[in-house]
């Protein structure tokens, strides 16, 4: 009842697909040759999620995977539940989460980045650039219109109009908030202190700011409300730019504004490779280095180690090691549509350490 | 057959009877589980929140991802702090503005039904009204999300603004439509049909005696519906305004579609976002399932108890109402 909520609430074009696929989404039973897997969690991994399948199940006739894009929490959760067999999550799970339940893993997919979208009429051609500590000012009310000095002095020579803005965050438990208030987190100590960062946070009262379900409802509600302020997953840049909405430029730890391109996402990620852990639990945002684009992130299959049964577990492992694969699911072909980038080559070779401890 | 009954009769319909007794016990048994479960299960978070819960308006989880800390006795997220004023503000308000809404067109319906409506067509009419009471919230929130948003954002907020910009509740900026305006006009939508359905029963079974009588006396139409049939109908208004505001209070997906989601303030105007109790547990069950200490599905669940609670209130209330004023009316 509880993932239908979340299905039905998503109400872009696909919902209506994904209500159709709900009958199946049981958990699988030991069939003798076909298995059927659940993959639920982040909406920013879903578009990825959903080329990988038919590619995947073509080649390998025994599994069906089904998935969802229900968001990161939920990802998590239904993972930790076993109601799913890969939760799908922007967001690696907390020290005390990971103590709670030993058995689940972390398994970086792929890199990801977010960008900071906004719906200013006549701007949206134009990149505005935002820092931290502006971002940050903004989702804590400090700074309530466009024109304000601080977005001013960010953007000499454009001229930006004397309207309230609309910040717009997620309500739904999601990776793109984790990452985005790591952003602020690591780049604000007041918002560090007062806020702090996590998959769902204490937004600042903030009256007229609008909470939206998933990367399509923050499109859809960017897209219907006039000089708002979003945060998306790169992921859904072709939503964004059919929406019309402009994409900033955003200020890194060195002090430059970037895009996020596949040099400055690989930038940002060769920073931090080396001081990633074996359980591969680590932030990537507002990493060093001059070209790094401040919001990457590791998109994370959180998957328990333990399956149900062999056949199951089979399907687990022979997908995700299928998945971090460069001639697989790791390959241009199928990331370049959704614009992440694939796991370098000691990331890759992490995962797929942790993918053959699933049983 | 009306001998002496045998002791296989007697004890059968003693079966019987205990049988019917069990079954019927189910009922407020079940209600009482489920109070006793929500009271229990959220036992830590109602005293680790305290009053504060009820006049707090900030819903925090605190920092998930750093250690917990004992705080007040009890293990919780750093910084966590479980204020619902927001939620039962959304609750409350976006409820009884529907219920201003669906009311007179409530009355309106079902006096057309049995009244005004051609007498050939009052069947298929009623039928069309029932039928809209059991259509599923979800597809008046999509609805609601897809036509009323911008219709609301476009035409209904600025002209409600340019009418009526002289209260404050209808000042200030209309925003994209998702807030209490739009959750308001989908529940009155989903209420309507409870209540024009319920009262065009109660008008349908006033005695056309009475009505002849009142015509008899010189009334008029509308005085005769207005004068004779609603006041004794007035019970079953009521007590389908009450239905409807039921209905209303814990409606979670229609309105979690197009509240805008507000958190952690109260609406400035009626075009602001706000958040209700239902589509708040519905929305943050799995944000509050990453809390490791468990204080924030505990707190859902406090959330839980007090809309139980609200909605049994105001159900022993439409009794008390119906008891007292349905004394002159039968209907």
């Amino acid at each position: 009842m509880r993932r239908m909520f979340f299905v039905t609430k998503k109400i872009a074009p696909w919902a209506v697909a994904a209500l159709s696929l709900m009958p199946f989404s049981v958990p699988p039973a030991v069939a003798t040759q076909r298995v059927t897997l659940l993959e639920t969690g982040s909406t920013l991994l879903y578009p990825l999620f959903n080329l990988w399948v038919p590619g995947y199940t073509r080649a390998h006739p025994g599994v069906r995977i089904t998935t969802q894009g229900t968001g990161s929490g939920t990802g998590i959760a239904q993972a930790i539940s076993g109601v799913a067999q890969i939760g799908a999550s922007d967001a690696y799970m907390s020290n005390l989460q990971i103590k709670q339940n030993p058995s689940i893993a972390n398994i970086p997919l792929a890199i990801s980045a977010q960008t900071v979208n906004y719906n200013v009429p006549g701007l949206n051609r134009v990149h505005l650039k935002f820092s931290g500590p502006v971002l940050a000012g903004i989702y804590d009310g400090r700074i309530r219109y466009w024109n304000d000095r601080a977005i001013q002095s960010l953007n000499p020579g454009v001229r930006l109009p004397r309207k309230v803005i609309v910040p717009i965050h997620r309500t739904d438990g999601s990776g793109d908030t984790f990452i985005f208030s790591q952003y602020l987190s690591f780049s604000t100590p007041q918002w560090d202190q007062n806020v702090g960062y996590g998959t769902t946070i204490s937004w600042p009262a903030l009256p007229g700011s609008i909470g939206a379900v998933g990367n399509p409802g923050m499109v859809q509600a960017a897209q219907q409300n006039r000089y708002s302020i979003a945060y998306i997953g790169v992921s859904f840049s072709r939503e964004v730019a059919k929406a019309g909405l402009g994409t900033a430029f955003l200020k890194n730890r060195a002090g430059r504004f970037l895009l996020p391109t596949p040099v400055t996402i690989g930038a940002a990620a060769n920073q931090l490779v080396a001081k990633t852990p074996k359980d591969e639990r680590l932030s990537l945002v507002f990493a060093p280095g001059v070209n790094s684009y401040p919001i990457i992130n590791y998109e994370y299959a959180i998957v328990n180690k333990h399956q149900p049964n062999r056949a199951v577990g089979d399907a687990v492992r022979n997908f995700l090691r299928w998945a971090v694969d460069p001639r697989g699911g790791n390959s241009m072909r199928y990331l370049s549509q959704v614009h992440f980038m694939p796991l370098p080559g000691r990331i890759s070779q992490l995962s797929k350490v942790q993918i053959n401890e699933i049983k | 057959m009306a001998g002496p009954v045998s002791e296989d009769e007697m004890n059968n319909r003693s079966y019987y009877r205990l049988l019917l007794i069990g079954i019927t016990a189910l009922i407020p048994l079940s209600l009482f589980a489920v109070f006793v479960f929500l009271g229990t299960y959220s036992w830590p978070a109602i005293r680790f929140n305290g009053l504060h819960f009820l006049i707090g308006k900030t819903w925090s989880l605190g920092n998930l991802y750093a250690n917990p800390i004992t705080l007040h006795g009890a293990v919780v997220p750093r910084g966590a702090r479980y204020g619902v004023l927001v939620f039962v503000a959304g609750t409350v308000l976006s409820s009884l503005i529907a219920l201003a809404i669906a009311v007179p067109v409530s009355l309106g319906v079902a006096v057309f039904l049995s009244e005004g409506a051609p007498p050939r067509l009052r069947p298929a009419l009623s039928f069309i009204v029932e039928l809209l009471a059991g259509v599923p919230s979800v597809v008046y929130g999509l609805w609601g999300f897809a036509v009323l948003i911008p219709f609301v954002a476009a035409t209904l907020g600025p002209g409600l603004k340019h009418l009526f910009g002289w209260i404050p509740f209808f000042r200030g900026p209309v925003g994209g439509g998702y807030g209490l305006l739009s959750a308001s006009l989908v529940l009155a939508l989903m209420v309507v049909p409870i209540i024009a359905a319920t009262v065009r029963d109660a008008l349908s079974k006033v005695p056309l005696e009475i009505k002849e009588a009142a015509y008899g006396l010189g009334a008029s139409r509308f005085e005769v519906v207005s004068r004779v049939m609603l006041p004794m109908a007035r019970a079953s208004v009521i007590g389908a305004s009450i239905l409807g505001l039921g209905r209303a209070l814990g409606e979670t997906m229609a309105v979690l579609m197009v509240s805008g989601g507000a958190l952690n303030y109260l609406p400035g105007n009626i075009y602001g976002p706000v958040s209700t109790m239902a589509s708040f547990i519905a929305s943050q069950l799995d944000s509050a399932l990453q809390d490791p200490t468990g204080m924030a599905v505990r707190s859902l669940a406090e959330i839980a108890l007090l809309l139980f609670g609200i909605t049994v209130l105001v159900n022993i209330l439409a009794r008390l109402l119906i008891g007292r004023k349905g004394a002159t009316a039968r209907a």
